[in-house]
């Protein structure tokens, strides 16, 4: 993986404000500006422990440079994450890498890019109010605990939670 | 009784319905009431669909709640990613800006969230509102002897400014809540690990849970006890993929909390489901002779 890079009189890193600027209306999106790049998060990070490609202050130095391509892109690092926020536990700056990552992946969604798994339970859960799907097998073996069938999910009211109100501020302005 | 409005989720109710079985049928024995959830949806997952796009993943989440502020009641969730969108959800819904902004779409299915309703994981409920001497109390037939390693998975205690449950570094409430059932719980050297589910690489998990279920081994535990189905799913199937891949042979049951609660309060290990599991928990069954066993 290309190592974000360090600016030097030959190569001075353009700091992209835009990408920054769309990171920021995400909903915390804006903590990796706190980062002061100490590496606290690291030491405990298991897909840091498991993988020599992931590092979650070199993401957030990515985010700083503003060098979202390298983060935006197909089987992106973004995806090694394990969500076991570990990384915001020990942030002396309180900027919750995990939710950084997990902004930068609503960017990721922005662009229709998704790993495989991830947008098939997606489209489970949009088209049927949960992310494990049902079928009658499943009514079966909730009968042998004399547990009641599943009933499903009133779809016409999460639809319209998915998409956003007349009167809400556009994220894409 | 105290009721408490149960969100059950999907994983559970779903593909273990044997979880959702021993919950119903131990928490009436502490002096918990349960009181389900009308037209509730996914929590929804912390994930994957959180992964998509945040505000609509608490707007769904601020709905659900709604449901619980409908009838005045708090929520406890059996699932830990259950209890991390919950949770967050209640947590970043006291941000005015945002709670608007998530109530401006409720408001098109003529809902709005308050915010008066409190989440807690299903472990934390037990301890808070019922507490460790009242489980003691309600086993009839104690795991006398034997040693369980425990994994706390990850949103039980964190973000621990959110969670607000114990110390994320050095936590006892399972350690208590598995003593209160007269087994002993025995810390293994990888306890704080995570369970890889979330991850979407294939090294990550199989090393991790490799290093994991290896140090359970060395401390020879029988049973390894959690209190979440995305984990359970991990060291159960998940366990037949990492012994397969490293050539190790681990035999460790996974088994929920809940399950091993009912258990020792006399549910036959007939009626619990066990057989669904690719490991299973047999040595349980050298308490079955116990007289103390109830016809359920
Ligand atoms: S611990 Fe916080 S401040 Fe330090 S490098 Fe990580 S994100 Fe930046
Ligand atoms: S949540 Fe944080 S500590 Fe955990 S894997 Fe992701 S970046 Fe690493």
């Amino acid at each position: 993986m290309t190592k974000a890079r360090k600016p030097n009189n030959d190569d001075v890193v353009k700091v992209d404000f835009d990408f920054r600027r769309q990171l920021a209306k995400k909903v915390e999106g804006n903590l990796a500006s706190f980062c002061y790049q100490c590496g606290a998060c690291v030491g405990d990070c298991p897909a840091a422990t498991y993988s020599d490609e992931f590092n979650p202050r070199e993401i957030m130095l990515k985010v700083l440079y503003g060098l979202g391509e390298e983060l935006l892109v197909e089987n992106s690092v973004l995806w090694q994450c394990t969500n076991c926020y570990n990384c915001a536990e020990r942030c002396p700056q309180d900027v919750k890498p995990v939710e950084v990552i997990i902004s930068l992946k609503n960017m990721l969604a922005d662009l229709n890019i998704y790993p495989p798994t991830v947008e098939k339970i997606i489209g489970t859960f949009e088209k049927t109010g949960r992310t494990t799907p049902l079928s009658p097998a499943v009514d079966r073996q909730r009968e042998r605990f004399g547990l009641p069938p599943m009933k499903p999910v009133p779809m016409d009211e999460i639809s319209k939670l998915l998409e956003p109100a007349s009167d809400e501020e556009d994220d894409a302005e | 009784m105290k009721p408490f409005a149960f969100f059950p989720g999907c994983l559970i109710p779903v593909r273990y319905p044997a979880m959702e079985f021993a919950i119903r049928q131990t928490l009436p024995k502490l002096g918990i009431e349960i009181v389900d959830l009308e037209g509730a949806s996914c929590c929804p997952d912390p994930i994957y669909f959180k992964s998509k796009d945040k505000v609509a993943w608490l707007s769904v989440a601020a709905r659900n709640l709604t449901l619980a502020e409908d009838l005045g009641l708090d929520v406890f969730t059996n699932c830990s990613g259950c209890t991390a969108t919950l949770s967050e959800a209640y947590h970043l819904l006291k941000n005015d800006e945002l709670r608007e902004k998530v109530n401006r779409r409720l408001k098109k299915i003529g809902r709005k969230y308050k915010g008066t309703s409190r989440v807690r994981h299903v472990a934390t409920l037990v301890r808070d509102e019922a507490g460790y001497d009242a489980v003691r109390e309600s086993v009839v037939r104690p795991l006398d002897g034997m040693k369980m390693a425990i994994h706390y998975g990850c949103h039980l205690l964190k973000p621990s400014k959110i969670m607000n449950v114990d110390d994320p570094n050095n936590p006892e409430v399972l350690e208590k809540m598995v003593e209160a059932i007269g087994a002993t719980p025995v810390r293994h050297r990888n306890w704080y690990l995570c369970c890889g589910k979330a991850c979407q690489h294939e090294a990550i998990p199989l090393n991790m849970m490799h290093a994991l279920l290896g140090t359970v081994k060395d401390v020879e535990a029988e049973i390894l006890c959690l209190i979440c189905p995305t984990c359970f799913s991990q060291f159960d199937h998940g366990q037949m993929k990492v012994a397969k891949h490293f050539n190790d042979d681990y035999h460790i049951p996974p088994v929920y909390y809940f399950q091993l609660l009912a258990y020792a309060q006399g549910i036959p290990y007939d009626k619990l489901g066990f057989d669904r599991q690719r490991f299973k928990p047999e040595s349980l069954q050298r308490f079955a002779t116990s007289s103390a066993q109830v016809e359920n």
